[in-house]
């Protein structure tokens, strides 16, 4: 059975409707015209060879970049153009492809300074809790920067689930981890969607995007080509030529 | 923002109320010689937490700082003088209402810069001032302007002593205690990642700003009011904000303690230097030399051989012995 088919909200509203979305920087068109929808608890997955816009949608969609024009809305709310900080306090989180955590401030810190805008009220509790489900508590007071690769990752996702959204941009969260670090992160996205938070995945795994994802949209050359179900996806014959690089 | 629990905090507090009690019996112990000194120390030690407050805690280095130590120490003399007369007690708050209006206009524009930029613009912002008091009449230009004398050491020494007291208390509450701090902190790490936590990095910049400039411009009023004449030179000048950017780096920079520790050593060395051979000029040698050594064996500062850096690594240690799940995973 499909991820999707076991999904009760899959097919509810929009969280994220993005529609005609440009960015150029200079000559290059990051994203050129770029329309797609999130539902509603969903997980979907967002993939597309290096270079076809996928972090700079994201970028574009967490306030980080400005885009030069379309239309953005997230959860009723008209967020183009709208500044990182704002749109975040909306209940939209993000991770960064290249971990960007706060270095100098312990595991602990890290999850509190992501709560210390919004619900303050058992913050502690709440990173206690999330410490447990990424299985960081050994390290709770070490040093961010003393976290092996693949921690880092898990804390980073942390702090995403201390913020209490309702939509989690993940950007590739799982690369380059040890198995055992990606099976916990695969399960905190699991449980955490059960709890009706929605997530958008950019990954390259395959695999990964097969076992988590709803619903997959494919992006090449900053549009996007197609969206549908992993195994939808594998047979389209674009889709193969320019991701996957084999013919059908 | 950890929690320690009480009893590994014991020796520690009980070091703090020690230094407390012997602070506050200081001016029954040493002659009048020795309590200046002592004076001369807490306001440096209270300069440095102010300049740390921006430099350690946000990672903004503030290269003009000595702007508004010098706001402070120009509104206390220009409101003591003709035709105001006002009471000390007046001008200082005065003066932290000016230093905090002149932080917010030099501040919203220069916090979008970094790194050299950054210390550049805030530079030339303590020239600007050095220029203005220079050629203005009111500030007595070039030749300074003097204040009505008040011959009380013990009176300069309490307000020193309150006035750091009061900065490292707040600093503590701030910075250590509170979920401000945790931003602060988390904007001087990574500022997109603190953006995209929901912090306004720009307001809490310039919040962190405004609070260091104003702590700074405490110290300048009671310095003017101490030292009873003041000149551009004397306050605004550049080598007091080198001063305190080497106070921190020895003591360690973004700890509550390093300023403290930095300041007193640096200037007690000044003043036995001065005692002994009457002469400082070695001491900018000494400056240089310490710098040298701050960033070659000591990057924590002083305050940093007593963190927790060497219990990290046992921590470390011990959970690749009960083999996490990260085990050999480093990249």
């Amino acid at each position: 059975m499909s991820p999707a088919a076991q999904t009760p909200a899959a097919g509810g509203e929009p969280i994220l409707v993005v529609r005609d979305l440009y960015k150029h920087f200079g000559g290059i068109k990051a994203t050129n015209g770029v329309t797609l929808e999130v539902r509603r608890q969903e997980i979907a997955g967002l993939i597309g060879p290096n270079g076809s816009g996928k972090s700079t949608l994201f970028s574009l969609v967490a306030g980080t970049v400005a885009p030069d024009s379309g239309q953005i809305r997230f959860d009723g709310h008209e967020i183009a153009g709208k500044s990182a900080h704002a749109v975040a306090r909306l209940g939209l989180a993000r991770t960064f492809q290249i971990p960007a955590l706060f270095e100098n401030m312990t595991v602990t810190e890290n999850l509190l300074a992501a709560a210390a805008e919004g619900r303050w009220q058992g913050a502690r509790e709440r990173a206690a809790e999330t410490l447990a489900l990424l299985r960081l508590e050994h390290v709770a007071e070490n040093r961010a920067s003393d976290l092996s690769g693949g921690q880092q990752k898990l804390l980073e996702f942390g702090r995403a689930v201390m913020r209490q959204a309702s939509l989690v941009l993940l950007d590739e969260v799982t690369a380059g981890v040890h198995p055992n670090i990606r099976k916990i992160i695969l399960e905190a996205i699991t449980r955490l969607r059960e709890r009706g938070i929605t997530f958008l995945i950019i990954e390259h795994d395959m695999e990964m995007v097969r076992s988590v994802c709803d619903r997959i949209i494919v992006m090449d050359s900053g549009r996007v080509v197609t969206s549908g179900t992993f195994s939808e996806i594998v047979r389209n014959s674009e889709v193969m030529q320019t991701y996957l690089g084999r013919p059908q | 923002m950890t929690t320690q629990p009480v009893k590994s905090r014991l020796p520690g507090l009980l070091l703090l109320a020690a230094v407390l009690v012997l602070l506050a019996l200081m001016p029954l112990m040493v002659n009048n010689y020795w309590l200046r000194i002592a004076t001369g120390a807490l306001m440096w030690a209270g300069l440095a937490c102010s300049w740390n407050i921006l430099g350690g805690y946000a990672g903004y280095i503030n290269f003009g700082h000595s702007a508004f130590f010098g706001l402070g120490a120009y509104v206390t003399a220009f409101l003591m003088n003709d035709p105001f007369g006002l009471p000390f007690l007046v001008t200082v708050p005065a003066g932290m209402l000016v230093t905090a209006v002149f932080a917010v206009i030099i501040g919203a524009p220069t916090l979008r810069l970094r790194g050299a930029y950054f210390a550049i613009a805030t530079w030339a912002f303590a020239e600007v001032l050095i220029q203005f008091a220079s050629a203005m009449d009111f500030t007595g230009g070039i030749g300074g302007i003097g204040l009505p004398p008040y011959l009380n050491e013990r009176f300069f020494y309490f307000a020193m002593l309150g006035a750091a007291a009061l900065t490292y208390l707040l600093t503590w509450l701030l910075f250590e205690r509170s979920r401000f701090g945790l931003k602060v902190k988390a904007l001087r790490d990574h500022e997109p990642a603190a953006e995209a936590m929901g912090i306004n990095t720009a307001l809490v910049k310039l919040q962190t700003f405004v609070l260091s400039a104003v702590t700074a411009s405490v110290f300048g009023a009671i310095f003017a009011y101490w030292v009873t004449f003041i000149n551009p030179k004397s306050v605004f000048g550049g080598d007091i904000t080198d001063q305190m950017v080497v106070m921190v780096l020895l003591g360690g920079l973004g700890s509550l303690w390093g300023p403290a520790i930095g300041g007193v050593a640096l200037f007690v060395v000044n003043r036995l230097m001065w005692m002994y051979w009457g002469d400082t000029a070695f001491y900018i040698a000494l400056l240089g030399a310490a710098i040298v050594l701050v960033v070659l064996f000591l990057p924590n500062g002083i305050a940093g051989l007593f963190s927790g850096r060497r219990s990290n690594a046992l921590e470390k240690a011990a959970g690749k012995l009960v083999g996490r799940v990260d085990e050999g995973e480093r990249p």
